[in-house]
């Protein structure tokens, strides 16, 4: 970089860009094993993961149930401690106990069920509840619960009780209580799973301010439409990394997603069976905006083409 | 079995301060073995509604039958309730208990009063319904299954009550897209296979719209509307403003109709988008 006006040589650049990415997560031959019930054996939940996720990106994780998702998610605010291998969160390892709050603070958490996670029977006291744990004093916490509250659009709620809120809003009231925290990492576990297509719109809105605003976001999910404006996907099975890459180029791999026990976002699908028709839609159709545009476009051209 | 509700209201907190409504007035008629879905926004009242027909709930006004007996009717004994509906409700899975996946299906009609061998039939008969392989997980921990396939046991328990009218809350909520869609179409299976009636609560509107017979759609304690697929999905505003939204072969169609691109009728499923689309798109292209 310093060198601007005098490129590096093609490899030495490269190099350079390598060790100037900065990996906020550092996941290294990660195992996690748990004892079963009844055979006295220990199982692996994880088998063998090595990932790093670059700070301020959107990465999906995706994969069947029981394929390690969720204990993943864990390892990384150390709910989880590593069986072997290990998981560094900005330079703090997890299972270093000196530096658990070091890990916490810098990981917040949103679970599926939104009703599992708000403690308190007035909104604003909901979202308190984090930071007074850190013994963060009174006037700086009521000034973050405020901005906390109004990056999810509730602070005009902030007085009522959360149990009379929609499903949307109960989990946008969980993400304030997370963001009160200043988190630089968040980990959504299927945020919109229990939530109306209403309530799923406004919590993935959430999800993709949080991002822009260049907090890291780490989203577990079973909507493949979900992922599909991330920077990175990255499919599990059976515990290890499967495939990853960018969502054009996991959506190409069409039989190894069904294989994996998932499916195509609808646009992708759409435009796969358009291509089993002789019809050559570009790979880099994910969205249904996307889709209609080259449909439109596609028929003009037809139409000026019948014309001539 | 058929399904009527007449005038249905119910009123949570009668008299005190937190009083709400959260039925108001709601009639409908389902005929014996249609599949319905209901639809609306979290608190809509989806959930109280299915509770009153199997009985959990007791209306605050209003009747309700299920083929020729009046289950609000004092009279009627919890069992005989049971036995004609059976309420799959939203994460069954958490609901096993048993050791082996045989004893816990077998807990529904043990309670009926059945003798050994029609218990033992019906297990083996629900555990086909459900796609569960008799000899592989009759003797096997529940505990130890996937997430789909508890979900199934689950399912099964309830079948194995041989319920003329089988409701489902969200039974595909928090299952992988291959879970998900192996989930619906077992129900379709006991569906077709037991001409049973179908009630099904979803929020996945592609899922309503592929396998519904008609589609109930709930808002503030109201049923607002009810129709076949084909008529409640052209609403696509009205969905949109009660929190609800169309399937997204609709809403691709509405998006290329609204750019000039004409799709006159309302297509359901994705295969009908593509056959449409492939008849009028040149081949080759960019």
């Amino acid at each position: 970089m310093q060198h601007e006006g005098n490129p590096l040589p093609k490899n030495r650049k490269k190099e350079t860009e390598r060790l100037a990415q900065d990996s906020i997560i550092q996941i290294h031959d990660l195992v996690y094993t748990y004892r079963h019930r009844e055979e006295e054996i220990n199982l692996p939940a994880i088998n063998g993961i090595s990932l790093d996720v670059e700070r301020g990106s959107f990465t999906a994780v995706i994969g069947r149930n029981g394929s390690g998702k969720s204990t993943l998610a864990k390892s990384i605010n150390a709910l989880v401690l590593p069986t072997s291998g290990s998981v560094i969160v900005d330079g703090f390892k997890t299972d270093e106990e000196a530096h658990l709050w070091d890990v916490r603070q810098r990981v917040g958490m949103v679970f599926q069920n939104p009703d599992n996670q708000l403690v308190s029977a007035i909104v604003e006291d909901d979202v308190a509840f984090g930071p007074e744990n850190l013994g963060i004093n009174p006037d700086e916490i009521r000034t973050r619960i405020r901005i906390a509250l109004e990056s999810v659009d509730m602070y005009e709620h902030r007085k009522m009780a959360p149990h009379l809120l929609s499903g949307g809003q109960k989990q946008r009231i969980a993400i304030a209580g997370v963001l009160a925290m200043h988190p630089d990492i968040v980990i959504f576990d299927e945020p919109t799973a229990m939530l109306d297509p209403g309530g799923r719109k406004e919590v993935l809105d959430i999800m993709k301010q949080l991002h822009e605003e260049g907090i890291t976001v780490v989203l577990i999910t079973h909507f493949m439409e979900e992922t599909i404006h991330c920077d990175r996907i990255v499919i599990l099975d059976k515990g290890r990394v499967a495939i990853e890459g960018s969502p054009v180029e996991i959506f190409a791999r069409t039989e190894e997603i069904e294989a994996l026990g998932l499916r195509l976002p609808f646009a992708v699908e759409i435009a796969a069976g358009l291509r089993a028709h002789g019809i050559h839609v570009p790979q880099d159709i994910l969205d249904t905006d996307g889709l209609v545009k080259y449909i439109v476009s596609e028929s003009d051209t037809e139409m000026k083409r019948s014309k001539a | 079995m058929s399904i009527t509700v007449e005038n249905l209201t119910h009123i949570y907190n009668k008299g005190l301060a937190y009083e709400t409504i959260a039925l108001e007035d709601v009639s409908f008629t389902v005929p014996s073995g249609e599949f319905i879905a209901i639809i609306g926004h979290t608190g809509s009242g989806k959930s109280t509604l299915i509770q009153h027909l199997n009985g959990i709930l007791k209306p605050t006004s209003g009747e309700i039958s299920i083929g020729d007996i009046k289950i609000t009717d004092k009279r009627v004994k919890m069992v005989d309730i049971r036995k004609r509906v059976g309420l799959v409700f939203q994460y069954p899975e958490y609901q096993l208990f048993e050791e082996t996946v045989y004893q816990d299906i077998s807990f529904g009609p043990k309670n009926l009063g059945l003798p050994t061998e029609e218990v033992d039939r019906r297990i083996r008969k629900s555990m086909q319904l459900v796609g569960l392989d008799f000899e592989e997980f009759a003797e096997r921990s529940p505990f130890e299954l996937s997430g789909g396939q508890k979900r199934r046991v689950a399912i099964a328990g309830v079948i194995a009550m041989e319920p003329e009218v089988l409701i489902l809350d969200e039974p595909t909520a928090g299952l992988d897209p291959k879970s998900h869609q192996d989930i619906l179409n077992m129900v379709e299976e006991v569906h077709r296979e037991t001409k049973n009636t179908i009630v099904l609560v979803s929020h996945n509107m592609n899922d309503v719209a592929e396998r519904a017979d008609r589609v109930f759609i709930m808002d503030s304690g109201k049923l607002v509307k009810s129709g076949r697929p084909q008529e409640v999905f052209r609403e696509r505003e009205f969905l949109s403003h009660i929190g609800l939204g169309v399937p997204q072969t609709t809403e691709v169609a509405a998006l290329l109709s609204e750019r000039g691109f004409q799709v006159p009728e309302i297509l359901l499923r994705a295969d009908d988008l593509i056959s449409f689309l492939a008849e009028r798109l040149p081949a080759g292209g960019v």
